[in-house]
């Protein structure tokens, strides 16, 4: 039978489940729409990887992404770990002497930065979304081009035009004063992806040591217009991994599987059939003290398995 | 005269003063998500977030029956020192006529109207009363920020997760119940001893992690907007300290210039390594106390700073600078009402782990041990 390790990264776009076996092979990948029920997109995954892979023996399970402790409440996660951690881990695995990392999704971008193999600095964006995968969603929508092929009408552009894409007002607006002057779509969305890797590197990047190689990852990464953004904003390759969209699973299911060999714990896995098992989620808030902690509750079949949020212990110590 | 006043921090000492100055204290109710609502309804959209909160403070505070509301005011060129006004302003549009704000400016900028104030909330009661019950607060203030410090330390060591938070609950109540000095001492020595009682575990200096917590003094002492961010810390193994703490603050900037401690001088200098002009707000105090944290031996800092704070802005801008030539990590947050839990945990989360690599070498190695230590520990997270 095969021996996995499974790896789930839930984000608030997408849900990521891999399988991968102690060479870190990855043998199984999914990638599903969270919209807003990550308990479902959890399962679904999860059965996905079990109709493809059949009988296999699960040897651990990760979990990151800003749901990773309802994830790992569902399955039985043996780890649990932030994004930027679980990024690096993947990363550092196929691609050993990366310095830099470019991370777009929908919603969220990071850069990590990265030194001997070591996460030396970070950053994150907060409120502003003009350098995430969302805001080239908007632009694809104006001008009426499907997002997929962006990337294409991107690279046949002639002539660089420059577009002020601080954010979606500000862009809608040049956008429409560019093609007055008569630059074509393709040039204008050229402009765009150059708009979004100058909004991100400004934004994100802010007063970070930028250094090659790089590794550009996260669901952008396979959008050709904005590569090249970023081969021409840094004037060098960039270095896209094969699993470009799934490397935040990837990366907690390698720490599953390091925490298995070094401990030769055993997995807290609940099985397949947490699929078909009634998962539910609650809140409340505690009025034991002044703090009045908003705690959140999971059930399983009517059960409480899992609580968390109270600053005290009270709660998430009493089960 | 019923009075109340922003809840930040160790609200219990500013509810004492008032106590101790006879008034009928109405006690703000700890900032929460109805707080928020409020003040963000009511305040300018592009206001930061401390007058925000202040403001749905006041009203909740009004609802429950205050008529005067007593606040300190800003120094220096940052819009802090509009606050007072600006709330007051507010109220008038809202109504509320019969309720009074009284703002104490920094003494030093106008002493005048500093005693003017004093003798406002005052309230008649005698002099030698007054300086005898101000005193006793002070100790007061100072016994709690004693035991605070001690709370931080023992945190990421207890044995019974929560236990130190459950604790650190209990004295607050007990300070709450203090009506003398002689009281005050004899509660602190069994506080004391209640902290010290709790069970912790063994930790080699070479893996404990220290961090410093900067930034604008509403975001740094008021737990509710930070999400408690020294509990996450903690939660997660790390020992905390702030820039500021109540009794530096009145040492500070309330004491006599010449009894005050040489320390607020000598952050103030090293802060003016990189900010030679007074900014307004916390900027020199935060870039000071960054490297007076370096100095002391810290790992890393979070630097805490209000959305759109000029201020903390500079110091922002500042930081890759001074991380880079003082040599220690400094993550900043800014903080919003827009602001996420989960990607705040991502970022703390990420940075402890950054702060343990650097500690100790090697990744892997760290992740794991980490993760052995701390599986129950991250429990702090929002879905
Ligand atoms: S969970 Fe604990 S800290 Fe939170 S409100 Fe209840 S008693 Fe207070």
């Amino acid at each position: 039978m095969k021996e996995i390790y499974i790896g789930v990264d839930v984000g608030s776009v997408s849900t990521n489940v891999v399988a991968i076996d102690r060479n870190v092979n990855v043998l199984f990948k999914t990638y599903i729409r969270t919209n807003g029920q990550p308990i479902d997109s959890v399962k679904e995954g999860v059965k996905q990887l079990k109709e493809t892979l059949g009988d296999v023996e699960v040897l651990g399970v990760g979990t990151t992404g800003s749901g990773r402790q309802l994830a790992a409440a569902i399955l039985g996660a043996d780890v649990v770990k932030n994004e930027i951690t679980a990024h690096a881990t993947a990363t550092i695995h196929f691609v050993p002497d990366v310095r830099t990392i470019f991370e777009i999704g929908g919603q969220d971008s990071k850069i990590i930065i990265i030194k001997d193999q070591m996460v030396v600095d970070f950053a994150m964006n907060t409120v502003c979304a003009a350098g995430t995968g969302s805001f080239l969603d908007h632009q694809a929508e104006r001008l009426k081009i499907p997002i997929e092929q962006f990337g294409d009408l991107a690279l046949s552009a002639t002539r660089p035009v420059r577009i002020a894409g601080r954010c979606t007002v500000f862009a809608e607006s040049d956008m429409i004063a560019k093609q007055q002057f008569g630059f074509s779509k393709a040039e204008i969305i050229r402009g765009l992806c150059d708009a979004l890797v100058r909004n991100y590197l400004n934004n994100v990047g802010r007063g970070k040591n930028l250094e090659a190689p790089f590794v550009f990852q996260g669901g952008v990464a396979a959008n050709m217009g904005i590569r090249a953004a970023f081969e021409r904003e840094l004037q060098t390759k960039i270095i896209v991994p094969e699993h470009f969209n799934v490397m935040g699973a990837i990366g907690s299911a390698i720490l599953a599987k390091d925490y298995i060999e070094k401990t030769k714990a055993r997995t807290n896995f609940r099985g397949f059939d947490a699929a078909d098992i009634d998962f539910s989620t609650s809140s409340f808030e505690c009025k034991g003290c002044s703090n009045r902690c908003e705690v959140v509750k999971v059930s399983m079949d009517g059960k409480v398995i899992a609580m968390w949020g109270d600053r005290c212990g009270k709660w998430t110590n009493s089960l | 005269m019923k009075v109340s006043f922003p809840y930040m921090g160790s609200a219990i000492v500013y509810k004492k003063l008032f106590e101790f100055l006879e008034h009928e204290v109405i006690m703000p109710p700890k900032p929460s998500q109805r707080t928020m609502d409020l003040g963000v309804k009511y305040s300018p959209e592009f206001a930061c977030i401390p007058l925000k909160m202040v403001m749905g403070t006041y009203l909740e505070a009004i609802e429950k029956g205050a008529k005067v509301l007593v606040t300190s005011g800003g120094h220096g060129p940052c819009r802090a020192g509009f606050y007072g006004d600006t709330h007051r302003n507010i109220l008038k549009s809202l109504g509320y006529d019969d309720v009074e704000i009284i703002i104490f400016d920094a003494p030093q900028d106008n002493w005048r109207a500093f005693f003017r104030n004093v003798q406002k909330i005052r309230n008649g009661v005698p002099w030698h009363k007054v300086i005898n019950r101000m005193y006793t607060l002070y100790r007061f203030v100072q016994k709690l920020d004693e035991l605070e410090k001690m709370v931080q330390k023992i945190r990421p060591y207890e044995v019974n997760k929560g236990q130190t938070t459950q604790i650190w609950n209990q004295i607050q109540e007990k300070f709450d119940k203090i009506k003398t000095r002689k009281q005050l001492y004899k509660v602190y020595e069994e506080c004391k001893q209640m902290l010290l009682n709790i069970p912790t575990r063994e930790v080699d200096e070479k893996d404990r992690i220290k961090v410093g917590i900067v930034g604008e003094i509403y975001v740094v002492m008021e737990s509710s907007i930070n999400f408690g961010i020294e509990e996450i810390l903690g939660n997660l193994g790390v020992e905390v300290e702030r820039s500021l703490y109540l009794f530096e603050w009145i040492n500070d900037n309330l004491v006599p210039w010449i009894l005050r401690p040489k320390r607020f001088k000598e952050i103030i200098k090293k802060g003016q390594r990189y900010i030679k002009i007074l900014i307004g707000g916390h900027a020199v105090e935060t870039v000071g106390h960054i490297i007076d944290f370096k100095e002391r031996g810290f790992d890393g800092i979070v630097h805490l700073m209000p959305f759109a704070c000029l201020p903390e802005l500079v110091t922002q801008s500042l930081i890759p600078k001074i991380s880079k030539e003082v040599d220690i990590p400094i993550l900043s947050l800014p903080i919003d009402e827009q602001t996420g839990k989960a990607n705040m945990l991502t970022r703390i989360e990420a940075f402890v782990d950054l702060l343990r690599n650097r500690k100790r070498g090697k990744t892997k190695e760290v992740f794991i041990d980490n993760i052995q230590e701390h599986v129950q520990e991250e429990r702090v997270v929002m879905v």
